[in-house]
């Protein structure tokens, strides 16, 4: 029954990446011939323009052109940037680190410090604490992630020079040491990351924090209760394992909205991640580039959905019942 | 995970986080000690960022301006542009010589090395021409007169073409490669995915030593350079996510130089401390521009046929505030056009006879004489013909936009309705190479757009309103006898006075017949921290020009260096402190998370609120 339930999932997240990749190509294709562009190169000629659309692949139908797409995908060939004529895999992996690295900061921080803040607001409800760290969550929560970025760049970068305001390495210095390098690396981190915390905390908080409000409101926390246990133990051992559930779900959810704040807090602080790269290939019309962070991105959201609804059958009996 | 489980956690993560900072003080430093503006030697650098940079360094496929601005320190021309007006100059070639007929320049290479050490020799020259002429996407068109080059000897190269070419002395915009390198790649990758060695082999006074595309372009000192000893050490371009953060840095003082700064922040960065802006012109224009093209060329255009009338045309000339638009599209910062060619081109520029001052009276009277009659403020009429047009603009550009409305304003003071039409690149690229049955059918009646050209030879942008290259590089599908005539006899013509007063009649042609208004020559907007760059002396041209010749040459470079006691600004310092005292913060939290969560494991539970 399980292994049923799970095959499911799997093939559910399997043909939704196939709807992904379809849909890949047809979406960047309405941009329109990035050829067009060319014609207007100076001193191109016809038969110049010509070559270049045959070397892009764009001479063929579209039928063709998406044959030629699905074929490469599979293989595991992303094609090459029209801009930089280098495979589009390399480009990704040269820019993945960055993002994992701001990503992953970003998320550990934003997942544990607002769930925290959502179990004391929750055990406090209603208390100077809970409006203070309420209002907090829901402002940053409300406000656009570069409006962030820009606000912590104009206090810190140059109302208070005490952080860089871009970039993720001092440019054209060379280290002494790695450990030199990661410094001056985690240096420039500080600002996108907290504008990456701050973007998602409001949703762990909040989630959490409603989540702890029903469940101790809960007749067995009552009943616990009443059985004469420390009230931090009851809210230990069985508030908050039982208010965890959404938090995965929200995790994964969250995933998507992390990838959009990537580019654009990628953007605002020159972080040169998947994010930069994507923007830059929408000024540059690279489709190859954009079909290929775009796969990775739904990629990465497909997975950690998938990755949520395999965790939920192990944290909530429920599921497996079902 | 339970409530002081995660306090401890989270307690455990600050305590990390504080630990890592407090190791990393005493290192971070030492890093910015010895980094700094000035690298681990005490280097100097001169740091230059911007918002876009070059995707390849490969001169057979890059697309971009920005290339340029490498290729051209990287690389000298066979001739370049003299940095004092942009005519032609030695480069590789150190003199040059024209045959009576005006069809064979012979060429003196001088003796020097290429960056590596190897000899720079007419073979280069020769293969580069031939090569890179033939075959790089931005290069071809130059040569296309051209019928045979020759290389007798090491130090000579003859250059024989169809039919005299002044484009051949001064106007071959071919960056001479070294061909003990680039000859030995099959001309198949070099016009596909090639991207070249690094140190890149060049001749200019730095070349590119480290390329990551996104980041960083540096460029060191070239130890063979014999035109003079550059005072930085490095020239690094910087790339940034965008415009703002490039301008953000150049306040901060992480840059040292911007060299396309934003017309909307030009001036409120000049007024900055330390910050000087530098507004000079450039070869570029920005047109409101007609469908022209005769009823037999383009017999499937779609268009109102007034737009083909002069009279209309004059009218809307002489409606337009073309200082106004400056200053409100773009905040004063371009430089107003009269004529078509712009006024950069020293060498040949001359006021055109007539530049149609603004002067609406004028326009109505142009078209009450014509017969365009008009009912108190209304569209004016002739035999049921109403002079209403379209008026398309790009939507990736806000100023041209403003420009747009503008004109549809002032145009509707003279009766000649405007309507603004804001479109995508391609939708504009497609209305103006629309084609029908083999025949150009442009579907619009005017836009507004612009042009480049090159930094000193005019014939690029003069070539623009030929009938030739109608179906090709005309947008405005102009097409004049005598014009056409003029402009292949000034191609041929290498006398810099001779050929200006031919190219003085071709402008004015081109004014006598409105076949562009030309609402602005656009500036090359520059801004450099003078608490770092000494000795900005403007040049190409001489005055006037921009900090670093950019693009056309890399002079400048020779003669600024860093101002006195300017290495030691880093944006950095005193971080050490500030990181001290967070790690601190940090551990004075963690500190009081985890004694809270022990105290409170002792303490009354916290008050529930009954159900609701």
């Amino acid at each position: 029954m399980s292994g049923r339930w799970l095959a499911g999932k799997v093939a559910a997240a399997v043909l939704t990446l196939l709807f992904v990749i379809l849909f890949n190509f047809f979406l960047f294709r309405v941009m329109g011939d990035p050829t067009t562009q060319l014609a207007r190169l100076p001193r191109a000629t016809p038969e110049e323009i010509e070559k270049l659309q045959a070397q892009y692949g764009l001479d063929k139908p579209l039928v063709g052109q998406f044959a030629d797409y699905v074929g490469d995908t599979a293989r595991g060939d992303l094609g090459t940037s029209q801009r930089s004529r280098r495979p589009v895999w390399d480009e990704i992996v040269d820019a993945m680190p960055w993002t994992l690295l701001l990503v992953g900061t970003g998320t550990v921080i934003a997942t544990l410090l607002g769930s925290w803040m959502g179990v004391i607001a929750a055990t406090r409800r209603g208390q100077k604490s809970d409006h203070g760290l309420l209002g907090f969550s829901l402002f940053t929560y409300a406000s656009p992630e570069y409006w962030i970025g820009i606000i912590l760049i104009l206090v810190f970068a140059v109302w208070i020079p005490i952080l860089p305001s871009g970039l993720q390495v001092t440019p054209g210095v060379e280290f002494s040491s790695f450990f030199a390098e990661a410094v001056d690396v985690a240096e420039h981190l500080i600002l996108p990351a907290t504008a990456m915390t701050l973007m998602l905390l409001g949703q762990y908080f909040l989630i959490m924090r409603s989540s702890m409000v029903d469940v101790l409101t809960e007749d067995f926390i009552t009943v616990k209760r009443a059985t004469g246990q420390r009230w931090d133990r009851v809210v230990r051992k069985h508030a908050v394992p039982n208010a965890l559930l959404p938090l995965v779900t929200l995790s994964a959810i969250q995933f998507g909205a992390v990838v959009g704040g990537a580019i654009t807090i990628e953007t605002v602080f020159s972080w040169p991640g998947l994010g930069e790269l994507s923007f830059q290939a929408i000024n540059d019309k690279d489709f190859p580039v954009l079909q290929g962070t775009f796969l990775i991105f739904s990629f990465a959201v497909i997975l950690a959905n998938l990755a949520a609804d395999i965790l939920y059958f192990y944290l909530d009996p429920r599921v497996k019942a079902s | 995970m339970d409530l002081t489980g995660m306090k401890k956690l989270v307690g455990a993560t600050f305590a990390l986080l504080a630990l890592m900072l407090a190791f990393a003080v005493p290192a971070m430093a030492e890093a910015t000690g010895e980094s700094g503006a000035s690298g681990d030697s005490g280097e100097d650098i001169l740091r230059i960022g911007w918002a876009q940079d070059p995707q390849t360094l490969n001169p057979f496929i890059g697309l971009d301006e920005e290339s340029y601005t490498v290729w051209a320190i990287n690389w000298d021309l066979l001739v370049n542009f003299s940095e004092k007006d942009l005519s032609p100059s030695p480069g590789i070639a150190e003199s040059w010589e024209v045959s009576d007929d005006r069809k064979t320049v012979t060429f003196k290479i001088a003796e020097r090395n290429w960056s590596d050490g190897v000899p720079v020799t007419s073979k280069d020259v020769k293969w580069s021409l031939e090569t890179l002429g033939g075959e790089g996407e931005l290069f071809t068109s130059y040569t296309n007169n051209v019928t045979s080059i020759t290389t007798p000897d090491d130090e000579t190269v003859v250059v024989k073409t169809s039919r005299p070419d002044a484009r051949i002395v001064g106007g071959l915009f071919i960056y001479i490669l070294p061909e003990h390198i680039w000859g030995k790649v099959p001309l198949e990758e070099l016009t596909s995915t090639y991207q070249p060695d690094l140190p890149l082999v060049g001749s200019g006074p730095y070349i590119v030593t480290e390329f990551e595309r996104d980041r960083i372009i540096r460029m060191e000192q070239n130890p063979e350079f014999i035109g003079g000893s550059p005072s930085f050490d490095q020239v690094q371009f910087v790339k940034y996510g965008t415009q703002d953060a490039v301008e953000r840095a150049l306040d901060l003082g992480e840059i040292d130089s911007v060299i396309e700064v934003q017309a909307s922040t030009f001036e409120s960065l000049g007024n900055k401390e330390n910050i000087e802006t530098v507004k000079s012109p450039s070869p570029s224009f920005t047109q409101l521009a007609f469908n022209l093209c005769p009823e037999k060329l383009c017999p499937d255009a779609n268009r109102n046929p007034a737009i083909q009338d002069l009279d209309v045309r004059k009218a809307i000339v002489y409606s337009i505030d073309r200082g106004r638009i400056n200053e409100i599209a773009n905040r004063g910062t371009s430089f107003v056009a009269n004529g078509f060619l712009p006024s950069f081109y020293e060498s040949f520029y001359e006021e055109p006879e007539e530049i149609y001052a603004f002067d609406p009276e004028k326009a109505n009277q142009i078209l009450d004489d014509a017969g365009w009659t008009r009912e108190g403020d209304g569209v004016r009429t002739k035999d049921g013909e109403e002079l209403s047009f379209n008026l398309y603009v790009r939507s990736e550009s806000s100023g041209n936009i403003q420009a747009a409305k503008l004109i549809s304003e002032m145009t509707k003071e003279v009766g000649i309705d405007y309507s603004v039409e804001v479109v995508s690149v391609d939708k504009l690229t497609d209305l103006t190479i629309r084609s029908k049955d083999g025949k150009p059918a442009p579907d619009f009646d005017s836009f507004i757009w612009g042009w480049g050209g090159d930094p000193y030879d005019p014939s690029f942008l003069l070539s623009l309103m030929t009938t030739d290259e109608i179906g090709g590089s005309s947008d405005s599908f102009f097409s004049d006898e005598e014009y056409d005539k003029l402009f292949v006899e000034q191609a041929g013509v290498f006398d810099i006075e001779q050929r200006k007063e031919l190219v003085s009649r071709m402008n004015n042609i081109l004014q006598e017949q409105v076949a562009y208004v030309v609402l602005s020559e656009d500036p090359n907007l520059q801004a450099y921290r003078t608490d770092r760059i000494a000795n900005v002396a403007p040049a190409c041209p001489e005055k006037t020009g921009d900090i670093i010749c950019e693009q056309a040459g890399y002079a400048p470079l020779l003669t600024i260096e860093p101002a006195s006691g300017s290495s030691s600004s880093d944006s950095g310092g005193g971080s050490g402190a500030i990181i001290a005292i967070i790690a601190v913060v940090l551990i004075a939290g963690a500190a009081i998370i985890i004694i809270r969560g022990r105290r409170r494991r002792d303490s009354e539970p916290v008050e529930m609120e009954e159900e609701e």
